[in-house]
Protein backbone atom coordinates (compact mmCIF):
# COMPACT_ATOMS: atom_id res chain seq x y z
CA UNK A 1 0.00 0.00 0.00
CA UNK A 2 1.59 3.27 -1.07
CA UNK A 3 -0.80 5.71 0.66
CA UNK A 4 -1.07 5.81 4.45
CA UNK A 5 -4.09 3.77 5.66
CA UNK A 6 -5.92 6.87 6.89
CA UNK A 7 -5.90 8.28 3.32
CA UNK A 8 -7.44 5.17 1.76
CA UNK A 9 -11.11 4.80 0.85
CA UNK A 10 -13.25 2.22 2.62
CA UNK A 11 -13.17 -0.07 -0.43
CA UNK A 12 -9.36 0.18 -0.63
CA UNK A 13 -9.08 -0.66 3.05
CA UNK A 14 -11.32 -3.68 2.62
CA UNK A 15 -9.19 -4.84 -0.30
CA UNK A 16 -6.06 -4.33 1.79
CA UNK A 17 -7.55 -6.24 4.72
CA UNK A 18 -8.52 -9.11 2.43
CA UNK A 19 -4.90 -9.12 1.29
CA UNK A 20 -3.83 -9.67 4.90
CA UNK A 21 -2.74 -6.15 5.82
CA UNK A 22 -2.90 -5.64 9.56
CA UNK A 23 -2.74 -1.86 9.05
CA UNK A 24 -5.90 -2.01 6.92
CA UNK A 25 -7.78 -3.97 9.59
CA UNK A 26 -6.61 -1.54 12.25
CA UNK A 27 -7.68 1.50 10.22
CA UNK A 28 -11.10 -0.03 9.57
CA UNK A 29 -11.62 -0.42 13.31
CA UNK A 30 -10.36 3.08 14.03
CA UNK A 31 -12.63 4.55 11.37
CA UNK A 32 -15.84 2.93 12.58
CA UNK A 33 -15.29 2.10 16.26
CA UNK A 34 -16.89 5.34 17.51
CA UNK A 35 -20.24 5.22 15.63
CA UNK A 36 -20.62 1.46 16.15
CA UNK A 37 -19.80 1.69 19.84
CA UNK A 38 -21.94 4.78 20.29
CA UNK A 39 -24.99 3.09 18.75
CA UNK A 40 -24.59 -0.11 20.78
CA UNK A 41 -23.81 1.75 24.02
CA UNK A 42 -27.02 3.74 23.78
CA UNK A 43 -28.96 0.59 22.89
CA UNK A 44 -27.73 -1.56 25.77
CA UNK A 45 -26.99 1.20 28.28
CA UNK A 46 -23.83 -0.36 29.63
CA UNK A 47 -20.28 0.57 28.62
CA UNK A 48 -18.65 -2.82 29.25
CA UNK A 49 -21.36 -4.75 27.40
CA UNK A 50 -21.27 -2.22 24.58
CA UNK A 51 -17.53 -2.64 24.16
CA UNK A 52 -17.85 -6.40 24.12
CA UNK A 53 -20.64 -6.28 21.52
CA UNK A 54 -18.76 -3.72 19.42
CA UNK A 55 -15.76 -6.05 19.36
CA UNK A 56 -18.07 -8.86 18.31
CA UNK A 57 -19.37 -6.71 15.44
CA UNK A 58 -15.88 -6.17 14.04
CA UNK A 59 -14.91 -9.81 14.51
CA UNK A 60 -18.02 -10.91 12.59
CA UNK A 61 -17.41 -8.31 9.89
CA UNK A 62 -13.77 -9.28 9.41
CA UNK A 63 -14.59 -12.97 9.19
CA UNK A 64 -17.12 -12.26 6.42
CA UNK A 65 -15.28 -9.39 4.79
CA UNK A 66 -15.10 -11.27 1.49
CA UNK A 67 -18.91 -11.09 1.25
CA UNK A 68 -18.97 -7.29 1.54
CA UNK A 69 -20.19 -5.59 -1.64
CA UNK A 70 -17.95 -2.53 -2.27
CA UNK A 71 -20.82 -0.88 -4.16
CA UNK A 72 -22.58 -0.35 -0.85
CA UNK A 73 -21.63 1.89 2.05
CA UNK A 74 -19.36 0.10 4.50
CA UNK A 75 -20.89 2.02 7.41
CA UNK A 76 -24.37 0.69 6.53
CA UNK A 77 -23.03 -2.86 6.34
CA UNK A 78 -21.36 -2.50 9.74
CA UNK A 79 -24.47 -0.88 11.23
CA UNK A 80 -26.50 -3.86 10.04
CA UNK A 81 -24.14 -6.25 11.79
CA UNK A 82 -24.30 -4.03 14.89
CA UNK A 83 -28.12 -4.02 14.66
CA UNK A 84 -28.26 -7.82 14.47
CA UNK A 85 -25.67 -8.33 17.20
CA UNK A 86 -27.53 -5.98 19.53
CA UNK A 87 -30.85 -7.67 18.79
CA UNK A 88 -29.30 -11.04 19.57
CA UNK A 89 -28.03 -9.64 22.86
CA UNK A 90 -31.40 -8.11 23.79
CA UNK A 91 -33.21 -11.29 22.76
CA UNK A 92 -31.06 -13.33 25.08
CA UNK A 93 -33.05 -11.58 27.79
CA UNK A 94 -30.13 -9.79 29.38
CA UNK A 95 -31.73 -7.08 31.54
CA UNK A 96 -31.09 -3.55 30.41
CA UNK A 97 -28.85 -1.66 32.75
CA UNK A 98 -28.59 1.94 33.86
CA UNK A 99 -27.91 4.73 31.38
CA UNK A 100 -24.32 5.61 30.60
CA UNK A 101 -23.91 8.15 33.35
CA UNK A 102 -23.45 8.52 37.06
CA UNK A 103 -20.74 6.99 39.24
CA UNK A 104 -18.46 4.61 37.43
CA UNK A 105 -15.17 3.05 38.36
CA UNK A 106 -14.46 0.97 35.27
CA UNK A 107 -12.53 3.65 33.44
CA UNK A 108 -15.12 3.93 30.68
CA UNK A 109 -16.54 7.12 29.26
CA UNK A 110 -18.89 8.89 31.63
CA UNK A 111 -21.16 10.80 29.31
CA UNK A 112 -22.03 13.43 31.84
CA UNK A 113 -18.35 14.05 32.58
CA UNK A 114 -17.36 14.45 28.95
CA UNK A 115 -20.47 16.23 27.81
CA UNK A 116 -19.00 19.69 27.85
CA UNK A 117 -15.71 21.28 28.64
CA UNK A 118 -16.27 22.76 32.06
CA UNK A 119 -13.07 24.73 32.20
CA UNK A 120 -14.39 27.56 30.07
CA UNK A 121 -17.50 28.46 32.03
CA UNK A 122 -18.72 29.02 35.53
CA UNK A 123 -19.59 25.98 37.69
CA UNK A 124 -23.34 26.68 37.73
CA UNK A 125 -23.57 26.79 33.93
CA UNK A 126 -21.39 23.69 33.64
CA UNK A 127 -23.62 21.80 36.07
CA UNK A 128 -26.72 22.80 34.12
CA UNK A 129 -25.18 21.67 30.85
CA UNK A 130 -24.22 18.38 32.44
CA UNK A 131 -27.77 17.99 33.68
CA UNK A 132 -29.14 18.56 30.19
CA UNK A 133 -26.82 15.89 28.78
CA UNK A 134 -27.84 13.48 31.51
CA UNK A 135 -31.51 14.21 30.98
CA UNK A 136 -31.27 13.64 27.23
CA UNK A 137 -29.37 10.37 27.73
CA UNK A 138 -31.94 9.26 30.30
CA UNK A 139 -34.78 10.16 27.96
CA UNK A 140 -33.13 8.17 25.14
CA UNK A 141 -32.61 5.22 27.49
CA UNK A 142 -36.30 5.38 28.42
CA UNK A 143 -37.44 4.91 24.81
CA UNK A 144 -38.52 1.54 23.44
CA UNK A 145 -35.41 -0.20 22.05
CA UNK A 146 -36.63 -0.02 18.43
CA UNK A 147 -37.29 3.73 18.80
CA UNK A 148 -33.98 4.23 20.60
CA UNK A 149 -32.04 2.72 17.72
CA UNK A 150 -33.73 4.98 15.18
CA UNK A 151 -33.16 8.11 17.27
CA UNK A 152 -29.48 7.35 17.79
CA UNK A 153 -28.91 6.49 14.13
CA UNK A 154 -30.80 9.47 12.77
CA UNK A 155 -29.99 12.28 15.18
CA UNK A 156 -26.67 11.20 16.71
CA UNK A 157 -25.06 9.35 13.79
CA UNK A 158 -26.65 11.37 11.00
CA UNK A 159 -27.85 8.32 9.06
CA UNK A 160 -30.34 8.99 6.26
CA UNK A 161 -33.84 7.46 6.14
CA UNK A 162 -32.65 5.14 3.37
CA UNK A 163 -29.69 3.93 5.41
CA UNK A 164 -31.96 3.25 8.39
CA UNK A 165 -34.30 1.30 6.12
CA UNK A 166 -31.35 -0.82 4.94
CA UNK A 167 -30.03 -1.39 8.44
CA UNK A 168 -33.28 -2.17 10.23
CA UNK A 169 -35.17 -3.81 7.37
CA UNK A 170 -38.23 -1.70 8.20
CA UNK A 171 -40.32 -0.05 5.46
CA UNK A 172 -39.63 3.64 4.83
CA UNK A 173 -43.07 4.65 6.15
CA UNK A 174 -42.50 2.77 9.40
CA UNK A 175 -39.09 4.37 9.87
CA UNK A 176 -40.54 7.87 9.45
CA UNK A 177 -43.53 7.17 11.69
CA UNK A 178 -41.40 5.58 14.40
CA UNK A 179 -38.91 8.45 14.29
CA UNK A 180 -41.76 10.94 14.66
CA UNK A 181 -43.22 9.01 17.60
CA UNK A 182 -39.80 8.58 19.18
CA UNK A 183 -39.13 12.32 18.98
CA UNK A 184 -42.52 13.03 20.58
CA UNK A 185 -41.83 10.51 23.35
CA UNK A 186 -38.41 12.04 23.89
CA UNK A 187 -39.93 15.52 24.23
CA UNK A 188 -42.58 14.26 26.66
CA UNK A 189 -39.88 12.61 28.76
CA UNK A 190 -37.77 15.79 28.80
CA UNK A 191 -40.80 17.86 29.77
CA UNK A 192 -41.70 15.37 32.50
CA UNK A 193 -38.16 15.74 33.85
CA UNK A 194 -38.72 19.48 34.20
CA UNK A 195 -37.09 20.76 30.99
CA UNK A 196 -39.48 23.16 29.37
CA UNK B 1 -25.87 26.44 30.11
CA UNK B 2 -24.61 27.40 26.70
CA UNK B 3 -27.19 29.85 25.29
CA UNK B 4 -27.43 28.10 21.89
CA UNK B 5 -28.18 24.73 23.54
CA UNK B 6 -30.81 26.22 25.75
CA UNK B 7 -32.31 27.90 22.70
CA UNK B 8 -32.27 24.64 20.77
CA UNK B 9 -33.99 22.85 23.64
CA UNK B 10 -36.64 25.57 23.92
CA UNK B 11 -37.21 25.59 20.15
CA UNK B 12 -37.49 21.82 20.05
CA UNK B 13 -39.99 21.54 22.89
CA UNK B 14 -42.01 24.50 21.59
CA UNK B 15 -42.08 23.00 18.08
CA UNK B 16 -43.24 19.66 19.50
CA UNK B 17 -46.06 21.38 21.37
CA UNK B 18 -47.17 23.18 18.20
CA UNK B 19 -46.70 20.11 15.97
CA UNK B 20 -44.10 21.82 13.78
CA UNK B 21 -42.25 18.66 12.82
CA UNK B 22 -39.52 20.15 10.60
CA UNK B 23 -38.53 22.75 13.17
CA UNK B 24 -38.54 20.13 15.91
CA UNK B 25 -36.22 17.96 13.82
CA UNK B 26 -33.86 20.83 13.15
CA UNK B 27 -33.68 21.85 16.82
CA UNK B 28 -33.17 18.27 17.97
CA UNK B 29 -30.31 17.82 15.49
CA UNK B 30 -28.73 20.93 16.98
CA UNK B 31 -29.13 19.56 20.48
CA UNK B 32 -27.62 16.21 19.53
CA UNK B 33 -24.66 17.98 17.95
CA UNK B 34 -23.77 19.25 21.41
CA UNK B 35 -23.68 15.71 22.77
CA UNK B 36 -20.20 14.27 22.38
CA UNK B 37 -20.25 10.85 20.73
CA UNK B 38 -19.36 7.97 22.96
CA UNK B 39 -16.07 6.20 22.34
CA UNK B 40 -14.72 2.84 23.46
CA UNK B 41 -11.76 2.82 25.83
CA UNK B 42 -8.21 3.19 24.50
CA UNK B 43 -6.67 0.21 22.72
CA UNK B 44 -10.00 -0.96 21.30
CA UNK B 45 -8.52 -1.71 17.86
CA UNK B 46 -5.77 -3.85 19.41
CA UNK B 47 -8.31 -5.84 21.39
CA UNK B 48 -10.44 -6.38 18.27
CA UNK B 49 -7.47 -7.63 16.26
CA UNK B 50 -6.42 -9.90 19.10
CA UNK B 51 -9.94 -11.33 19.34
CA UNK B 52 -10.27 -11.69 15.59
CA UNK B 53 -7.23 -13.95 15.43
CA UNK B 54 -6.97 -13.30 11.72
CA UNK B 55 -3.75 -14.26 9.98
CA UNK B 56 -2.15 -10.91 9.39
CA UNK B 57 0.96 -10.39 7.33
CA UNK B 58 4.04 -10.61 9.54
CA UNK B 59 7.37 -9.63 8.06
CA UNK B 60 10.03 -12.26 8.69
CA UNK B 61 13.63 -11.42 7.80
CA UNK B 62 14.53 -13.62 4.84
CA UNK B 63 18.01 -14.56 6.07
CA UNK B 64 16.85 -15.23 9.63
CA UNK B 65 17.43 -19.00 9.69
CA UNK B 66 20.79 -19.07 8.00
CA UNK B 67 22.04 -16.14 10.02
CA UNK B 68 22.18 -18.54 12.96
CA UNK B 69 25.67 -20.09 13.27
CA UNK B 70 24.52 -23.48 14.59
CA UNK B 71 22.01 -23.84 11.74
CA UNK B 72 24.78 -23.24 9.21
CA UNK B 73 26.98 -25.85 10.94
CA UNK B 74 24.12 -28.43 10.99
CA UNK B 75 23.52 -27.83 7.31
CA UNK B 76 27.21 -28.40 6.50
CA UNK B 77 27.22 -31.67 8.48
CA UNK B 78 24.11 -32.87 6.64
CA UNK B 79 25.65 -32.12 3.24
CA UNK B 80 28.83 -34.00 4.24
CA UNK B 81 26.83 -37.02 5.43
CA UNK B 82 24.89 -37.16 2.17
CA UNK B 83 28.14 -36.96 0.17
CA UNK B 84 29.71 -39.83 2.14
CA UNK B 85 26.60 -42.01 1.88
CA UNK B 86 26.80 -41.83 -1.91
CA UNK B 87 29.93 -44.03 -1.67
CA UNK B 88 27.86 -46.94 -0.28
CA UNK B 89 24.88 -46.41 -2.54
CA UNK B 90 25.76 -48.94 -5.32
CA UNK B 91 26.44 -51.78 -2.80
CA UNK B 92 23.16 -51.09 -0.97
CA UNK B 93 21.13 -51.11 -4.18
CA UNK B 94 22.71 -54.43 -5.28
CA UNK B 95 21.90 -56.08 -1.92
CA UNK B 96 18.28 -54.91 -2.14
CA UNK B 97 17.88 -56.23 -5.68
CA UNK B 98 19.08 -59.68 -4.49
CA UNK B 99 16.32 -60.03 -1.92
CA UNK B 100 13.52 -59.41 -4.45
CA UNK B 101 12.46 -61.98 -7.10
CA UNK B 102 9.58 -62.07 -9.61
CA UNK B 103 7.94 -65.04 -7.85
CA UNK B 104 8.05 -63.18 -4.54
CA UNK B 105 6.40 -60.09 -6.03
CA UNK B 106 3.61 -62.20 -7.65
CA UNK B 107 3.05 -64.05 -4.38
CA UNK B 108 2.64 -60.78 -2.44
CA UNK B 109 0.23 -59.46 -5.11
CA UNK B 110 -1.97 -62.58 -4.97
CA UNK B 111 -2.09 -62.47 -1.17
CA UNK B 112 -3.12 -58.80 -1.19
CA UNK B 113 -5.84 -59.48 -3.77
CA UNK B 114 -7.33 -62.38 -1.80
CA UNK B 115 -7.36 -60.34 1.45
CA UNK B 116 -9.10 -57.45 -0.31
CA UNK B 117 -11.74 -59.83 -1.67
CA UNK B 118 -12.39 -61.25 1.82
CA UNK B 119 -12.81 -57.72 3.22
CA UNK B 120 -15.28 -56.88 0.44
CA UNK B 121 -17.33 -59.99 1.22
CA UNK B 122 -17.51 -58.99 4.91
CA UNK B 123 -18.73 -55.49 3.98
CA UNK B 124 -21.39 -56.89 1.67
CA UNK B 125 -22.60 -59.32 4.38
CA UNK B 126 -22.90 -56.47 6.86
CA UNK B 127 -24.90 -54.43 4.30
CA UNK B 128 -27.21 -57.38 3.72
CA UNK B 129 -27.78 -57.73 7.46
CA UNK B 130 -28.56 -54.00 7.75
CA UNK B 131 -31.06 -54.25 4.90
CA UNK B 132 -32.85 -57.17 6.62
CA UNK B 133 -32.96 -55.24 9.89
CA UNK B 134 -34.47 -52.19 8.16
CA UNK B 135 -37.15 -54.31 6.46
CA UNK B 136 -37.98 -55.98 9.78
CA UNK B 137 -38.44 -52.61 11.50
CA UNK B 138 -40.42 -51.09 8.63
CA UNK B 139 -43.04 -53.84 8.55
CA UNK B 140 -44.80 -52.98 11.85
CA UNK B 141 -44.52 -49.24 11.08
CA UNK B 142 -46.44 -49.72 7.84
CA UNK B 143 -49.57 -50.96 9.63
CA UNK B 144 -52.50 -48.48 9.65
CA UNK B 145 -52.70 -47.92 13.46
CA UNK B 146 -48.98 -47.13 13.75
CA UNK B 147 -49.17 -44.88 10.71
CA UNK B 148 -52.11 -43.04 12.30
CA UNK B 149 -50.15 -42.53 15.54
CA UNK B 150 -47.13 -41.26 13.60
CA UNK B 151 -49.33 -38.87 11.61
CA UNK B 152 -50.87 -37.58 14.85
CA UNK B 153 -47.43 -36.97 16.36
CA UNK B 154 -46.34 -35.09 13.25
CA UNK B 155 -49.46 -32.91 13.35
CA UNK B 156 -48.95 -32.10 17.05
CA UNK B 157 -45.31 -31.21 16.36
CA UNK B 158 -46.27 -28.86 13.53
CA UNK B 159 -48.91 -27.16 15.68
CA UNK B 160 -46.50 -26.80 18.60
CA UNK B 161 -43.82 -25.35 16.34
CA UNK B 162 -46.28 -22.89 14.83
CA UNK B 163 -47.46 -21.82 18.31
CA UNK B 164 -43.88 -21.28 19.51
CA UNK B 165 -43.01 -19.30 16.41
CA UNK B 166 -45.99 -17.00 16.90
CA UNK B 167 -45.16 -16.59 20.56
CA UNK B 168 -41.62 -15.52 19.78
CA UNK B 169 -42.49 -13.16 16.95
CA UNK B 170 -45.30 -11.55 18.92
CA UNK B 171 -42.98 -10.97 21.86
CA UNK B 172 -40.32 -9.22 19.82
CA UNK B 173 -41.17 -6.92 17.00
CA UNK B 174 -37.53 -6.64 15.90
CA UNK B 175 -36.53 -7.27 12.35
CA UNK B 176 -33.36 -9.26 11.83
CA UNK B 177 -31.52 -8.16 8.73
CA UNK B 178 -28.93 -10.41 7.18
CA UNK B 179 -26.17 -8.06 6.09
CA UNK B 180 -24.06 -10.75 4.50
Amino acid sequence: MSKPPAALTDAELVAGALGGSEDAYRELVRRFERPIYSLIARMVGDAATAEDLAQEVFVKAFRRLDSYDPERKLSSWLFKIAHNTTIDHLRRGVPETVPLEGDRDDGGADLAAVLFDETSENPAAAAERRDLGRALERAIAGLRPEYRELVVMFYAEGASYQEIVEVTGLPMGTVKTNLHRARKALAEEMTAMGWR
Amino acid sequence: MHPSQHKALDRWLAAERDDRSDEADEALFELFEALPLLEPSAGFADRVLLRTGLPVAVEVPAAGLFAWRWARLALAVCVLAVALSVLWLPQTLKALAGTLSLAGVVDVGVKLLSEASLALVSVLRFGDWLFDLGRMLAMPLATPPVLAVLGGCLLISILAFRFLHELITRERSWTYVDPI
